[in-house]
C-alpha cells in the first residue's frame, strides 16, 4: 500500500493527441504511485479511451513524456508495455473464446519444449493464477466462451499476471458484473495493490470509486483538470462539477414548449427482459422528443431494439398509435411505422457498397414495386427528393454510402424512415462519429421532424445532447428508469449524479 | 407522413466540411462505373482469349459453328451459375448445384417418368427435374435461413445426399432417354441458334432483370451486403435467403433438361464438380464471395472465359492438365485485373 | 477373327493368355443355361474350350471367400461385383462374403483386416489403389489366406497368391490394330481418340498401345482429348473435339460410359463420316454395332468378368486344384485377359456376357 514515501511508479506529464480536426488530448498529467488504486474519472469524449490507448502503446502521443520509474520512457508498441509491466483489461474483453480458460491465460508465451505446447504446465500456472485472484472454481480446461462475463474478466486478469504486471488497467470493469461478482472484484483488486501492484480504476459509478479509489484524476475535454482527489471524501458535487461543463457548446434547436397532453403514439407498458432491463414503462407523444440517458450496459440501446422488435421481450407490451404490435418482429414494427437510427450505422444500417438511393428507399421498396419490378426512375426521385430535403453532401444519389462522411451517412439513415413516413423514430447515439459542424444540423433535423408530429426516442450516452435535445428526460441505472421528468428542470450535473450514484447528487 | 417531409425543409446551416463536397461525376467516368467498367477486366480477358483463338486455332476457331459448339458447351454450367450468382450475392454459397443436377436428371428419366412423358407430354420430365431441384434448392435454403446452419456445411450435406439419392435411384446406371418429342424439342435450332443455348441466354436475361430491376434483386442485394441493416431496415431476409436458394434450385433443375438434351442420358455422374465450375466463374465475374456486390453480365463473360480456354486447347490439341494451369492463371489474373480497376474507379469517384 | 486375334497375340507379345484355359476348366459348370455370367473371353476361345468338363467341378471342401471392390459408380465396376456374385453362387462349395464396395482406401483396408480376423479361405480384391492396398494383402498372405488380386496390381509380389488383369495396352494395341485394318493403306488417315482420366496409369497403357500398334501401319493420332469416363464429360470432349477436326476417319473412345455421352454429341453436330471404336463393351454399344446404323462399327473388350475368375481361381486354389488343361500342378501366378475386338461379324458371340451401363 502507499507507503510514507510513495514511489512514482508512472507519471504522465503534457501528453497531447492530436486526431485529424481533433485534439483528442490536450495536455494530460497523471501520476500513479505503486500499490494504489488511483480512479479516472471523465464523461464520455473527454479522452479517457485515448488516455488508455496511449498508456498501452497503441497510441503514440504527439508531445508529452512518460516516466516509468523514474526512467523516461517510449511505448511504441502494445508488447513495449505489456513487457514494462503495463497490462490493459479492456470493455470488450479481447479472449479467444474457443480457446481453454488456460490457453487463453498463457496465449502468446506459451510455455513449450521443442515446439511442443506443455499442457501440464500451462494448466497448473493457470491454475496457481486463477487462485491467486480468488477465483479457483474456474476450470483451466473450460472454454472461455462458455464462461459469464465475470468469469472471461478474470482469465482476462489472470493473462495479465501470468506476466510480471506493475500497472494494471481497467476499462469499466464493472459494466458487465452484478454486484456480488462486482465486490468479489474488489477483494481480488486489494490482494493486487497489497503486492505492490499499482492499479488505474475507470468507472462511472461513484459509489465504486468510494468503496475501492484511492485517489481520483478528472479528464474535461482531453485535459486534466483536477488531479490527487482523495477518492473518499471528495464531495460528490465538486466531481461532477468538475466534470460538467463543456468548452463545446452545441447550438440545440428550441424545444417546442408545448404541453403533450392527449394521447400518446407511442406506449411502452413494463417490459422486461432476462438480465438486460426490468419493468420498463413510458409513452411518447407525436412532436415529443424523449431522451434515455444511461451508462453503458444499463440497458439503453436493448430497451431500444426491444421496441423495435428487433429483440423479444419477456413480458410487457409495446403499442403504437393504440394497437399492440407484434413482439418480436422488425417488419410488423415497420408496417406500424416504426424506425430505427440503429448505435453502428455501418454495422446495422447501412449498405456501405451500394448507392445513397438504394440506402434509402431499402425500407420502402414496396411504394416502387410495380408487379415484381422497381420503378427505378421514381424510386431515385423520391429518394434525391429526401436527401435534398436533408441537405445530403455531396448531392449525388449515385454514390456509394460509403464514401460519405458520417453526418452525411447519418442522414442517409434519417432519410430512409422519412421516405417511410414513420410516426415514431428511435435514435440510437445519432451524433456518434458525426463531427462539430454537422451534429448541430443533426439537432436541427431531429427537431424538425418533431414538430412535423413524429414521436422521437432518443439514446445518447452524451448527457447535454440528451438534455438539450430532449422534451423530457429518463435515466436508467442497471436496467431500471430511476427518473422520468421534463427536461427543462433536470440539469446536467443531476443527470450524472442519477447515472453515476442513483440519486441527483 | 410523406407529405409532412416536405415541410421539414432544408433548414440546415450552410455547408460545412471540404470532403463533403466532391467534383461532378463525368459522363466517361459515368460509364466505368456501370457495368461495362466494373467488368473492364473480364472483357479484357476475353478479347485476349478470342485473339489467341484466332491465331492458333484460325478458321476452326473463328467459324460460326465452332461459336455455337462454344455456347452450347458453356450453357449448362451457365445456366447454374446465374442461378449461383444470386445465392453469393445474398451472401451465401451453394456446394450441392452439381449434385443437384444429378439427381434431377435421374429422377426425370426414370423409366416411370419416361413412360408418362410418352404417354402424356415430354413436358412431364421437364417439370419433373425443375420441381426435384427447386425442392432441393428449398431444403437447402431451409437449413440455412431457419436451421441457422453455416451454407457451406449444409449444402456440403445436401452435395452427397443428394448424388447419393441420385445413386439409389438410378441404381449407378446411365438412363438412356427415349422420348423422342422430348430429344428432338431441346436437340433443334431456332433460325440457326441451338435451343440450349437460346434457354441459356433467356435465363441469362431473366437474371439480370431480375437482379437489376426488381424489388426482389434489391433486396438480393442488400441481404448480402449487410444482413442486419436489411433486418432492422424491415426486410424478412430468413425468407428472402430461402427464396435465394430455391431460384438457384430451379435453375440447376433447367440445367438437368438441358444436360439431359445434351448426353441424351440421365445419371447420377452427371453434374461432376459443377459446384466448382460455377463458383469460379461467378467469382471472376467480379462476384464478391462475402457478397452485396455482383453482376450477370460478370457471371455470362465468366462462363464463357472458362468454355473458350477449354475450346481453344482442345483446338490446339493440348492436354487436360495445361489447361487446367490455365485455368488457375486465368482466375488470379482476371481477379487482380478486376480488383485494380475497381480500386481505381473508387478513387475517382 | 482367330487368326487375327492370334497375331495380335504374338504381335505384342503378351503372353500369358491363360484365360482361355481357365474358362475351360471352370466355366462349364453345373448349369449352361447360366452362361450369361460366363467369361467374355470364354466365348472368344470358346472352340476351344468347349466340353472340356474336368475334375475341378466336383465340389470340394467349403471355401469362404472375402471379396473386396472399389464403389460400383461405373457400369464396368458393378458388373465386376456382379458377376463376380453369380459365378459364386454357381458353386455349392464357396460362400461369398461381399463388402460394401468403396472407393475410400482407408476404408477398403478395414475391410480386408475383417476378413483376416474372420479367418476366410481366401479374398479376392479389385483394390481402389493398388498400391494402398498391398500392405494389407501381405498381412493376409502372412496370416495363411490366399490372396486373388484383380485389374489393379499390388506393388509386391508377396501381396497376392495370384494376380489377374485385363490388358489395358492391348485394349490400345486391339483398337490400333482394328483401325490399321480399315485405314493402313491411307497414310493421310485422321485418328482421333477420346482417352479416359488422363492421370490414370490404366488411361496412359491404352494411348501407349493405340499409338504403338498405328506406327505399326505408319499412323499416328492426330487429335487426342481426355474425358473422366463420364456420359457428360464424354459429350463435352467430343463436343470440342469434333470441332478441332472437321474431318474424322477413325476415332477410338476408350469408355463405352463417356461413349454414350460421345454418340449424342456426334449426333448433335450430325457427323457420320467416321468409324467410331468403343472400349470395355457395355450391351448398349454392342447393340448399336448389331444394329449397324451409327457410326459405332466396333468396340475392344475389356471383361468384366475378371472377378469371377478370380473367385474360380481362389476356389481352386484353396482346395489345391490346378488349371487341368495345364501340365502345371499349381495354379498359375498371373493371368492377364485378352482384349477383343467386336465386330458386326462376332457381337452376337459377346453380347450375352456384355454389362449394362
Amino acid at each position: 500500500m502507499a507507503t510514507a514515501a510513495p514511489t512514482h511508479l508512472m507519471t504522465m506529464t503534457g501528453i497531447v493527441k492530436l486526431f485529424p480536426g481533433v485534439r483528442a488530448l490536450d495536455g494530460v498529467d497523471l501520476d500513479v504511485q505503486a500499490g494504489e488504486v488511483h480512479c479516472l474519472l471523465g464523461q464520455n469524449g473527454a479522452g479517457k479511451s485515448t488516455l488508455i490507448k496511449v498508456l498501452s502503446g497503441a497510441h503514440q502521443p504527439d508531445e508529452g513524456t512518460i516516466h516509468w520509474i523514474g526512467q523516461p520512457v517510449k511505448l511504441p508498441t502494445p508488447m513495449a508495455a505489456i513487457r514494462l509491466g503495463i497490462a490493459t483489461i479492456y470493455q470488450e474483453l479481447d479472449l479467444v473464446n474457443d480457446l481453454t480458460v488456460a490457453e487463453n491465460i498463457t496465449l502468446g508465451h506459451e510455455p513449450s519444449r521443442l515446439g511442443f505446447a506443455e499442457r501440464r504446465t500451462e494448466r497448473t500456472s493457470a491454475v496457481a493464477l486463477l487462485k491467486r485472484l480468488g477465483h479457483p472454481e474456474i476450470s483451466p480446461t473450460s472454454v472461455v466462451g462458455t464462461l459469464p462475463a465475470a468469469g472471461k474478466q478474470i482469465v482476462s486478469m489472470a493473462r495479465a499476471l501470468s506476466r510480471d504486471v506493475k500497472l494494471m488497467i481497467m476499462d469499466e470493469p464493472s459494466a458487465v458484473l452484478d454486484q456480488g461478482e462486482v465486490a468479489r472484484l474488489f477483494e481480488v483488486i486489494r490482494d493486487l495493490t497489497a503486492n505492490g501492484v499499482a492499479v488505474i480504476y475507470i468507472s462511472h459509478r461513484l459509489e465504486e470509486i468510494r468503496a475501492i479509489g484511492d485517489r481520483v484524476t478528472v479528464l474535461k475535454d482531453g485535459r486534466t483538470v483536477a488531479t490527487g482527489l482523495p477518492a473518499k471524501t471528495t464531495p460528490t458535487a465538486d466531481v461532477i462539477r468538475l466534470m460538467t461543463g463543456r468548452n463545446i457548446e452545441y447550438v440545440f434547436p428550441p424545444r417546442s414548449g408545448q404541453a403533450f397532453t392527449g394521447e400518446p403514439l407511442l406506449d411502452v407498458a413494463g417490459i422486461s427482459r432476462a438480465r438486460e432491463f426490468e419493468d420498463i414503462s413510458f409513452s411518447v407523444h407525436p412532436g415529443e422528443v424523449v431522451g434515455l440517458a444511461g451508462l453503458v450496459g444499463s440497458g439503453r440501446s436493448e430497451i431500444l431494439e426491444t421496441v423495435y422488435g428487433a429483440r423479444r421481450y419477456d413480458s410487457g407490451s409495446v403499442s403504437v398509435g393504440g394497437k399492440a404490435l407484434h413482439a418480436g418482429s422488425v417488419p410488423a414494427s415497420v408496417g406500424a411505422g416504426v424506425g430505427l437510427c440503429p448505435e453502428e450505422r455501418k454495422g446495422q444500417a447501412l449498405l456501405l457498397d451500394q448507392s445513397v438511393v438504394s440506402n434509402v428507399t431499402l425500407a420502402s421498396l414496396r411504394r416502387f414495386a410495380l408487379g415484381p419490378f422497381l420503378r427505378r426512375r421514381k424510386e431515385t426521385q423520391a429518394a434525391t427528393r429526401e436527401i435534398e430535403t436533408l441537405d445530403v453532401r455531396p448531392a449525388d444519389p449515385q454514390r456509394d454510402a460509403r464514401t460519405l462522411s458520417g453526418g452525411n451517412q447519418q442522414k442517409v439513415v434519417l432519410a430512409r424512415w422519412l421516405l417511410k413516413g414513420c410516426r415514431v423514430l428511435l435514435l440510437d447515439e445519432p451524433t456518434r462519429g458525426v463531427d462539430v459542424g454537422a451534429r448541430s444540423e443533426l439537432y436541427a433535423l431531429i427537431r424538425e421532424l418533431a414538430s412535423s408530429g413524429v414521436a422521437v426516442l432518443l439514446v445518447s450516452s452524451e448527457v447535454p445532447e440528451v438534455i438539450g435535445l430532449s422534451d423530457r428526460v429518463l435515466v436508467l441505472r442497471d436496467g431500471r428508469i430511476v427518473h422520468d421528468g421534463p427536461a427543462e428542470e433536470i440539469d446536467e450535473s443531476e443527470v450524472l449524479g442519477l447515472v453515476m450514484e442513483g440519486s441527483p447528487r | 407522413m410523406s407529405d409532412s417531409t416536405a415541410t421539414v425543409a432544408a433548414s440546415g446551416p450552410p455547408p460545412v466540411g471540404p470532403d463533403d463536397s466532391a467534383p461532378e461525376v463525368s459522363g466517361l467516368r459515368k460509364v466505368f462505373r456501370g457495368s461495362v467498367g466494373r467488368n473492364l477486366g473480364l472483357v479484357l480477358a476475353l478479347v485476349i482469349l478470342i485473339i489467341v483463338g484466332v491465331v492458333t486455332g484460325g478458321e476452326r476457331f473463328a467459324s460460326v459453328d465452332n461459336t455455337l459448339t462454344i455456347l452450347r458447351l458453356g450453357s449448362v454450367i451457365g445456366v447454374v451459375s446465374i442461378g449461383m450468382t444470386f445465392v453469393i450475392i445474398g451472401g451465401g454459397i451453394d456446394l450441392s448445384v452439381g449434385a443437384n443436377v444429378a439427381l434431377a436428371s435421374v429422377w426425370a428419366t426414370t423409366l416411370a417418368t419416361q413412360t408418362m412423358g410418352e404417354d402424356i407430354h415430354w413436358i412431364i420430365m421437364v417439370g419433373c427435374a425443375i420441381l426435384v431441384a427447386t425442392c432441393v434448392g428449398l431444403v437447402n435454403g431451409m437449413m440455412v435461413a431457419y436451421g441457422k446452419i453455416a451454407p457451406f456445411i449444409a449444402t456440403l450435406a445436401m452435395l452427397a445426399a443428394a448424388r447419393g439419392l441420385a445413386e439409389i435411384i438410378a441404381d449407378r446406371k446411365t438412363q438412356i432417354i427415349t422420348v423422342r418429342g422430348f430429344l428432338d424439342s431441346f436437340g433443334s435450332d431456332v433460325f440457326g441458334i441451338p435451343v440450349l443455348v437460346l434457354i441459356f441466354a433467356v435465363v441469362s436475361v431473366i437474371g439480370w432483370i431480375l437482379l437489376n430491376r426488381t424489388t426482389f434483386g434489391r433486396r438480393t442485394f442488400a441481404v448480402g451486403g449487410n444482413a442486419e441493416a436489411a433486418r432492422l431496415a424491415g426486410i424478412r431476409v430468413k425468407r428472402h435467403t430461402l427464396w435465394l436458394y430455391a431460384l438457384l434450385g430451379s435453375t440447376c433443375g433447367v440445367a438437368a433438361v438441358m444436360i439431359m438434351a445434351r448426353t441424351n442420358t440421365g445419371s447420377s455422374t452427371h453434374g461432376m464438380l459443377y459446384e466448382l465450375d460455377a463458383i469460379a466463374a461467378v467469382v471472376i465475374g467480379g462476384t464478391l464471395l462475402t457478397g452485396g456486390r455482383g453482376t450477370i453480365v460478370g457471371t455470362v463473360i465468366g462462363v464463357l472465359i472458362f468454355t473458350m480456354l477449354n475450346n481453344i486447347f482442345t483446338l490446339n490439341n493440348l492436354s487436360i492438365s495445361a489447361q487446367a494451369i490455365a485455368k488457375g492463371v486465368i482466375i488470379v489474373v482476371a481477379v487482380l485485373l478486376q480488383q485494380r480497376i475497381a480500386d481505381r474507379s473508387r478513387a475517382v469517384t | 477373327m482367330r487368326t487375327r486375334s492370334t497375331r495380335l497375340v504374338t504381335t505384342v507379345g503378351i503372353v500369358v493368355a491363360a484365360s482361355a484355359l481357365i474358362a475351360g476348366c471352370t466355366s462349364n459348370t453345373t448349369s449352361t443355361e447360366t452362361s450369361a455370367a460366363a467369361d467374355a473371353a470364354t466365348t472368344a476361345a470358346s472352340e476351344a474350350a468347349d466340353g472340356a468338363a474336368t475334375a475341378n467341378d466336383t465340389p470340394g471342401e467349403m471355401v469362404r471367400i472375402g471379396f473386396s471392390a472399389p464403389a460400383a459408380d461405373h457400369g464396368w465396376m458393378g458388373a465386376i461385383t456382379k458377376a463376380a456374385q453369380d459365378e459364386a453362387a454357381k458353386f455349392s462349395d464357396v460362400e461369398l462374403i461381399v463388402a460394401e464396395g468403396t472407393n475410400d482406401v482407408n476404408l477398403q483396408i478395414s475391410q480386408i483386416e475383417t476378413f483376416i480376423n474372420d479367418q476366410v479361405d481366401a479374398i479376392v480384391m479389385l483394390p481402389f489403389d493398388g498400391a494402398a492396398l498391398t500392405d494389407v494383402a501381405t498381412k493376409a498372405m502372412e496370416a495363411g489366406i490366399t490372396v486373388i488380386n484383380v485389374d489393379r496390381e499390388f506393388s509386391s509380389p508377396f501381396a497376392a497368391r495370384s494376380t489377374i488383369l485385363g490388358d489395358n495396352y492391348g485394349m490400345g494395341v486391339s483398337a490400333g490394330t482394328y483401325m490399321c485394318e480399315l485405314f493402313g493403306d491411307n497414310p493421310d488417315a485422321i485418328i482421333a481418340e477420346i482417352a479416359g482420366i488422363d492421370s490414370l496409369p490404366l488411361t496412359q497403357d491404352r494411348s501407349k498401345g493405340f499409338a504403338d500398334a498405328l506406327a505399326g501401319c505408319g499412323l499416328t493420332v492426330s487429335n487426342r482429348v481426355a474425358a473422366e469416363f463420364t456420359v457428360e464429360s464424354g459429350e463435352k470432349a467430343a463436343a470440342n473435339l469434333l470441332q478441332a477436326a472437321p474431318k474424322i476417319d477413325g476415332l477410338w473412345n476408350h469408355d463405352d460410359d463417356q461413349g454414350v455421352g460421345v454418340m449424342a454429341a456426334i449426333e448433335a453436330a450430325g457427323r457420320d463420316e467416321f468409324v467410331m471404336v468403343g472400349g470395355a463393351g457395355s450391351a448398349n454399344v454392342m447393340r448399336a454395332i448389331q444394329a449397324d446404323d451409327t457410326v459405332l462399327k466396333a468396340t475392344v473388350i475389356y471383361p468384366s468378368t475378371q472377378a469371377a475368375d478370380g473367385i474360380d481361381l481362389a476356389r481352386m486354389i484353396v482346395q489345391g486344384k490346378a488349371l487341368s488343361d495345364l501340365v502345371e500342378i499349381e495354379a498359375p501366378r498371373k493371368v492377364m485377359l485378352y482384349a477383343p475386338v467386336v465386330t458386326k461379324e462376332n457381337v452376337d458371340q459377346y453380347l450375352p456376357t456384355a454389362f449394362e451401363s
